[in-house]
């Protein structure tokens, strides 16, 4: 039993930092407590550890300014996205979801803008707040969640609502480990989303509110452009960014 | 100005000199407050004192007692014996003329006594 709660009290511990860990874990072990009281502590410090990251407005502006609208929008260009290629090419309309008129270059169009915005959103989310990156990955699959347990029925496949998920994720893996792409790659990357939202928008193929995806990109030339002045010419890694 | 735990830890590293790390000053604040002592309260107290450059700290020597990982040691800096001086200063001179601190030792004894 003690060698079962040992190992939880281990496993819990790694949520911690690697010195932390070890100094956390070496004083449990010398002071020969229980299991209990180590995970006591451990859980004790994790949560306040956790407690001093919110106090930062960066993992608010993350989670619930960054991913979970963003992931409501891209749960939807999602489905749009699937319910289109259906429409196209196995000539299935799904009447519950307005497929709208497009063809096969607007629906490329729609891939392209897909993947952009989910990676630039997912870029921001792990450039933001590396700490509290599970926070915002938990608060971006809500709409998901919730899309499939309100009308997943009348999808053509449930998991074309997580499309967005694995640029995302290249994202949010790109994102820890720099807090700036360089300054013309974030430039191509904004002005393509932005020719491209354009082209769609003027095809009646998009929802208003998908402009709103347009800005992670922008964001990202705005920070690759200040990093790019504060560092004279390559952009910041991530170690000299304070992390929220 | 120093907040109680704070000042705690702060004479508590500093009287442990050299051996000052985590779980000596947890025991020995422990031991001497008769109160328990949480790791996190610990540590986050270690991490704030250091951020406003009252104590320093290092990884240590890693020991066969700890299961082979290392201690986080602690030492307080100059900076820090200021600031619990200063604490115990206010402490010494807000509590001039209070009943407890007048009669001190005795009522001490005399409350002991009682209890017995």
């Amino acid at each position: 039993m003690s060698r079962v709660a040992w190992t939880l009290v281990d496993l819990l511990s790694r949520l911690l930092d690697g010195e932390e860990r070890e100094a956390v874990l070496g004083d449990l072990r010398e002071t020969g407590q229980s299991a209990w009281r180590g995970f006591e502590d451990v859980s004790g410090l994790i949560l306040r550890r956790q407690a001093a990251l919110w106090r930062d407005p960066r993992p608010w502006l993350a989670g619930f300014v960054v991913a979970l609208p963003c992931s409501y929008l891209l749960t939807h260009v999602s489905i749009s996205v699937t319910c289109t290629y259906e429409r196209l090419v196995n000539h299935r309309v799904y009447a519950c979801w307005h497929t709208g008129h497009e063809g096969f270059p607007l629906l490329l169009c729609h891939i392209l803008l897909l993947a952009a915005w989910s990676w630039s959103g997912g870029y921001i989310v792990g450039s933001v707040s590396r700490r509290t990156v599970w926070m915002s990955a938990a608060l971006s699959v809500i709409p998901s969640m919730f899309c499939l347990c309100w009308d997943g029925h009348v999808f053509p496949a449930r998991p074309c609502v997580f499309l967005f998920v694995l640029p995302a994720i290249f994202g949010v893996y790109r994102g820890l480990q720099s807090a700036a792409i360089p300054l013309r790659a974030a430039m191509l990357l904004a002005l393509t989303v932005t020719v491209l939202m354009i082209s769609a928008w003027t095809n009646q193929a998009l929802w208003a509110l998908n402009w709103a995806l347009v800005l992670p990109a922008w964001y990202l030339v705005a920070t690759a452009w200040r990093s790019r002045r504060g560092s004279g010419v390559m952009p910041m890694r991530r170690a000299s960014v304070p992390q929220g | 100005m120093l907040g109680e735990f704070e000042y705690l830890l702060i004479t508590v590293a500093s009287g442990l000199g050299e051996n000052a790390y985590g779980a000596a000053i947890r025991e020995e604040i422990e031991a001497t407050t008769e109160r328990r002592c949480s790791l996190g309260a610990l540590y986050t107290t270690i991490d704030r004192l250091e951020k406003k450059g009252l104590l320093k700290t290092w990884m240590g020597e890693a020991t066969p007692q700890r299961g082979g990982r290392a201690k986080r040691m602690v030492q307080v800096t100059s900076q820090g014996v200021h600031a619990a001086k200063e604490f115990y200063d206010a402490v010494m001179r807000v509590s001039r003329g209070a009943s407890w601190a007048k009669s001190g030792a005795r009522s001490g004894t005399k409350a002991e006594a009682e209890s017995r």
